[in-house]
């Protein structure tokens, strides 16, 4: 007969139980701790979007998405410039932040180095990418703002109302003066950028206000006035002074860039590069080894590997990494304030590379701290729309993630 | 038997048309995306190039000393229009951004953690299809937006519980960037805990371990270096954050550590420096670059740190 370990056979059934449950009590009251806990962030997003709602729904109409900032009369406001504006600057966002983000992912992914020093380059650059993407956004706007708008001022410093700045190509300047009819404009083309206003003294071949070719014709005190009109209209008092127009193509360029939309639009590239980059990465690893292997055992070299197969394969993911960097670009408001500013008074998109823009969280921004009670209800409907349009990027990101997904499979 | 083999002509003829110009392509395109790559260490270098190069104007100039800005208890480039008058010293705003700081980090930490925990190792699968939509949406939402949410409830909710809150204060602000941070927190935590191996957990259970054991004293410290590196990556975010602050933390850069009052931080602090109408070029104006490269010394320590205790404390189940 055997007996039972004495360990075994001390032990009060009774009480194990007791702390048996009691543990499992313990176990069940941290369930729902963190049920409760996990629920918290439901009820905090519910809070968020009635609480907007609630605030903004009442403020959009037609003419709030398609009216500019108005700032004396809140009811006739809207943020049409500024959803042009956020549009335009994320597209120009996307075709410079995605090649280049891409290109390093692929780079780091698909051509891994042997050799040992390149090792080190290669560990160097991956953590590099990870720093990158820890810099708060407001030091990537100082970065814009020095290198892109004030470019250190070695073009020297922008002007209001002067020729400044090193030009390229795309703008054309004039001296505009008044005609004798009093309705229309004359332009003389400019010689000497130095001087911003212009005297007439003699007839001088121009343009008229639409820019055709004419012979400007002087009057001078105590002449008879012409009375054909066509002739008045290119007539011009003597010593009539004009001052500077300047007319951009939409391809303007210069040096520096200013407070401009190309400077906004690269300083937001910067921001979401990281993120491009990590993500894609992340959409490569995942793509099977063997495909690769089999490419590469039928001959292919690595680029051809890349274009036609683990690119393609990694495609869907790479578009949906893609698409939620966007959608943080078009949110993103501290680099585009850092770079633009403050002002929310500009009534069309940005016409030219060159021109001042007009973004919605910038907007949003401007409303929200506006004292006035009204605008604040603005800037909980501009946040409707912007959310709105956020939700509609990412369903089309759900949906292009399901579509080749059924592609591949 | 002697006769002679003939190759077939496919391989006599050794021109093969595509080899010269894929090997051509192969090397420009590796060439190009190796400048890609080398593009990202240009950006850092630019970062660091223009910080140090503007602060330099800053903590060069005669009206600024050193020891000042570091320890300092005045700040007031904003206020005080003579120039021999203003004073530098960091420690409002770096108040300011450790009292909004703290009170985000109180939030988003113990809830991103336990709401983690909870995805990882209790959630069902409907509540799991419930909760991690609703944690990318608000993962999604622009930061703007949590600022006007700051002071349209958050701040007015306060005040009815206590009049003693300003109208703009740091724990508004704070609460809406702990809110900011909590699906960061949340979802790298997940990952560290999931990528516990299910053996470990199994072992517990055959011990006779409840839930809670095995979360608690098994899953989490496995993950521990997860976590802590989701801690600090959410910290140098918080201290990083804009928009929420210059909406709800107010104007003010006093040198204090009452949550109810109101706080510049340092980002604050660039927004409203932005907003003046101080020149490019005036030491007021650099001085935003001598806050700036104090907040990205902050923040650059901390994504270190992050990614170094996360490789070196990693604990790998080969």
């Amino acid at each position: 007969m055997s007996e039972l370990p004495k360990a075994i056979a001390n032990i009060d059934v009774n009480a194990e139980l007791s702390l048996a449950k009691r543990r499992h009590g313990y176990s069940w009251w941290f369930n729902l701790l963190c049920l409760s806990i996990a629920s918290l962030s439901v009820v905090v997003l519910v809070l968020l979007l009635v609480s907007i709602g609630y605030q903004g729904l009442g403020s959009i109409d037609a003419t709030f998405l398609t009216a500019s900032h108005d700032p004396e009369d809140p009811s006739k406001a809207g943020m049409s410039p500024a959803i042009i504006g956020s549009v335009l600057v994320c597209v120009l966002c996307a075709l410079t932040a995605l090649p280049v983000g891409i290109g390093s992912a692929i780079f780091l992914e698909e051509f891994k180095p042997t050799n040992r020093y390149l090792k080190l380059m290669h560990g160097f650059v991956q953590l590099n990418i990870s720093n990158l993407a820890g810099v708060p956004s407001i030091v990537y706007g100082l970065l814009g703002l020095t290198l892109f708008v004030y470019m250190f001022q070695v073009f020297g410093k922008l002007e209001q109302n002067a020729v400044s700045g090193v030009d390229f190509w795309g703008v054309r300047r004039y001296y505009q003066l008044l005609s004798l009819d009093q309705s229309s404009t004359v332009l003389v083309p400019m010689v000497d950028s130095k001087q911003t206003t212009y005297k007439v003294t003699q007839s001088i071949a121009g343009f008229n206000g639409k820019e055709q070719p004419i012979q400007i014709q002087v009057w001078r005190r105590g002449e008879a006035k012409p009375t054909d009109p066509e002739v008045l209209s290119r007539t011009v008092r003597e010593n009539a002074s004009g001052g500077l127009l300047e007319i951009y193509s939409w391809y303007y360029f210069r040096l520096p860039f200013g407070s401009s939309f190309l400077a906004a639009g690269l300083t937001l590239a910067l921001v979401i590069l990281p993120i491009i980059v990590i993500s894609s990465q992340e959409a490569l690893r995942a793509v099977p080894p063997s495909l690769r292997e089999a490419a590469l055992g039928l001959g292919s070299t690595q680029w051809q590997t890349v274009r036609g197969v683990t690119l393609p394969a990694a495609l869907p993911g790479v578009m949906t990494g893609a698409i939620l960097a966007m959608g943080r670009a078009i949110g993103e408001a501290a680099p585009i304030f850092v770079v633009l500013g403050g002002n929310i008074g500009k009534r069309t998109g940005p016409e030219h590379l060159m021109d001042s823009c007009v973004t919605m969280p910038i907007l949003i921004f401007g409303w929200a701290e506006n004292p006035v009670e009204s605008y604040r209800e603005l800037a909980a409907g501009a946040i409707i729309v912007l959310l709105v349009i956020l939700l509609l990027m990412n369903s089309v990101a759900v949906y292009l993630r399901q579509r080749m997904n059924q592609l591949s499979g | 038997m002697n006769e002679r083999i003939t190759l077939p002509t496919a391989l006599t003829d050794k021109r093969f048309k595509s080899t010269s110009t894929s090997r051509l392509s192969e090397r420009l395109m590796v060439a190009l995306l190796g400048g890609f790559a080398f593009l990202t260490i240009a950006i850092s270098a630019a970062i660091v190039f223009m910080l140090v190069s503007e602060s330099w104007n800053f903590f060069s100039s005669d009206y600024v000393k050193f020891s000042d800005f570091f320890f300092g208890t005045r700040w007031t480039p904003l206020q005080v229009t003579d120039i021999e008058r203003v004073e530098f010293g960091i420690w409002p705003l770096l108040s300011g951004t450790i009292r909004v700081t703290a009170i985000a980090m109180l939030i988003a930490l113990p809830l991103g953690l336990m709401t983690a925990i909870y995805l990882s190792e209790y959630a069902s699968r409907p509540v799991r299809a419930v909760l991690k939509p609703v944690l990318e949406i608000l993962a999604g939402v622009p930061t703007v937006v949590f600022g006007y949410f700051a002071i349209l409830l958050i701040s007015p909710s306060l005040q009815l519980i206590s009049p003693s809150f300003d109208t703009f204060n740091a724990t508004s602000a704070g609460i809406a960037v702990g809110i900011l941070c909590l699906p960061m927190v949340c979802s790298l935590s997940e990952d560290a805990l999931s990528a516990v191996p299910r053996s470990l957990r199994e072992g517990v259970y055959g011990l006779g371990g409840t839930r809670l054991d095995t979360s608690l004293k098994v899953v989490v410290p496995a993950a521990m270096s997860g976590i802590v590196s989701a801690f600090l990556l959410a910290f140098s975010r918080a201290i990083g954050e804009t928009m929420v602050v210059a909406l709800a933390a107010g104007t003010l850069a006093n040198f204090s550590f009452d949550p109810r009052q109101q706080s510049q931080t340092m980002t604050g602090f660039i927004v409203e420096m932005l907003k003046s109408e101080l020149e490019y070029g005036t030491v007021q104006y650099y001085s935003l670059f001598g806050v700036a490269i104090t907040l990205f010394a902050i923040t650059f320590v901390m994504t270190l740190m992050g990614q170094y205790v996360r490789r070196r404390y990693q604990e790998s189940y080969q």
